[in-house]
């Protein structure tokens, strides 16, 4: 069961088990850690620029950059933890029936994990230098053996 | 609800902003990592999220983003101080100001480009 509690005493005292007393912890600190992030992301791509503005060379060129891959990866997974745990306390308060909950929560994971996946490879495993290129050719990158 | 009418309103948008949140997240990664399949795909994807009622959704998300953010502080103050219990009420009306005090010059930044780009067809 999801805690209900106001203080860390409280939470503690109603916690079920010890995993539902970390994720209690883990969504304070990961919502901390959010604030700058998620605020700071959309002032970065919505505020002080026109988000009309934005097309596949602005997008390629921050996932080739190292420090938005590490900023937007650590969005990307703390807010889908984050989230997703979230999801499981609404899910429990209002699916009553053990069984639709229980498909419902499948569907749901499942989902969470391709979205994960996919993000992360675009942040992570692509390379985007190719197309890139085209616009601002870069020296000796790129060279097919 | 035990915490009245405020505490149950609180708690309510801290709930739906979260969810819509999430299901942001969920549309704007799959959005973003489409450029992976090159510029093609990615540009018409970002054209379609360009027309002026998408970016009505953005600032709403963006709203959302705001309240469940500084609420989310509030909670924090209300789980870990002796006196964020007592003070819930006035927390929260200082978390209304603070997204009323920041949508403001946000408003004024972004909804000049959206009526720009409604009256120039959409996006690009
Ligand atoms: C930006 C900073 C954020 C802060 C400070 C924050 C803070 C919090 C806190 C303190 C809770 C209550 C947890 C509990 O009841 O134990 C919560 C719940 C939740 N958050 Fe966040 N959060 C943030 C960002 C996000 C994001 C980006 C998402 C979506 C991906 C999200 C989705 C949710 C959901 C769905 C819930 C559950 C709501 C409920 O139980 O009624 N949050 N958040």
């Amino acid at each position: 069961m999801a805690i209900r509690a106001r203080r860390y005493a409280d939470a503690k005292a109603q916690a079920s088990t010890n995993t539902e007393l970390l994720w209690w912890v883990f969504m304070r600190v990961s919502g901390v850690v959010m604030v700058f992030l998620v605020l700071g992301h959309i002032l970065m791509n919505f505020v002080l620029i026109d988000v009309n503005t934005i097309n596949y060379q602005y997008v390629a060129g921050r996932l080739s950059n190292t420090t938005w891959k590490i900023y937007d990866w650590l969005i990307l997974v703390l807010a889908m933890l984050h989230g997703m745990n979230g999801l499981r306390y609404v899910m429990d308060d209002w699916i009553r029936d053990p069984s639709r909950r229980f498909v419902t929560k499948a569907v749901v994971y499942s989902l969470a994990v391709l979205v994960t996946v996919v993000g992360s490879f675009s942040l992570l495993n692509h390379d985007f230098s190719k197309d890139l290129s085209q616009n601002t050719p870069t020296q000796g990158t790129m060279t097919k053996p | 609800m035990y915490r009245g009418r405020e505490g149950q309103w609180a708690f309510f948008l801290h709930r739906i902003s979260g969810l819509a949140l999430l299901l942001w997240l969920f549309i704007h990664t799959l959005n973003i990592a489409s450029a992976m399949w090159g510029p093609a795909v990615s540009n018409r994807l970002m054209a379609f999220f360009h027309v002026p009622i998408f970016q009505i959704g953005l600032l709403l998300v963006t709203a959302a983003a705001m309240y469940h953010s500084f609420n989310g502080l509030r909670i924090i103050l209300m789980d870990f101080t002796g006196w964020g219990v007592r003070y819930q009420r006035q927390l929260w009306y200082g978390v209304l100001g603070l997204c009323v005090l920041l949508a403001i010059p946000g408003l004024i930044l972004t909804v000049p480009r959206i009526l720009h780009a409604a009256s120039h067809g959409g996006g690009q």
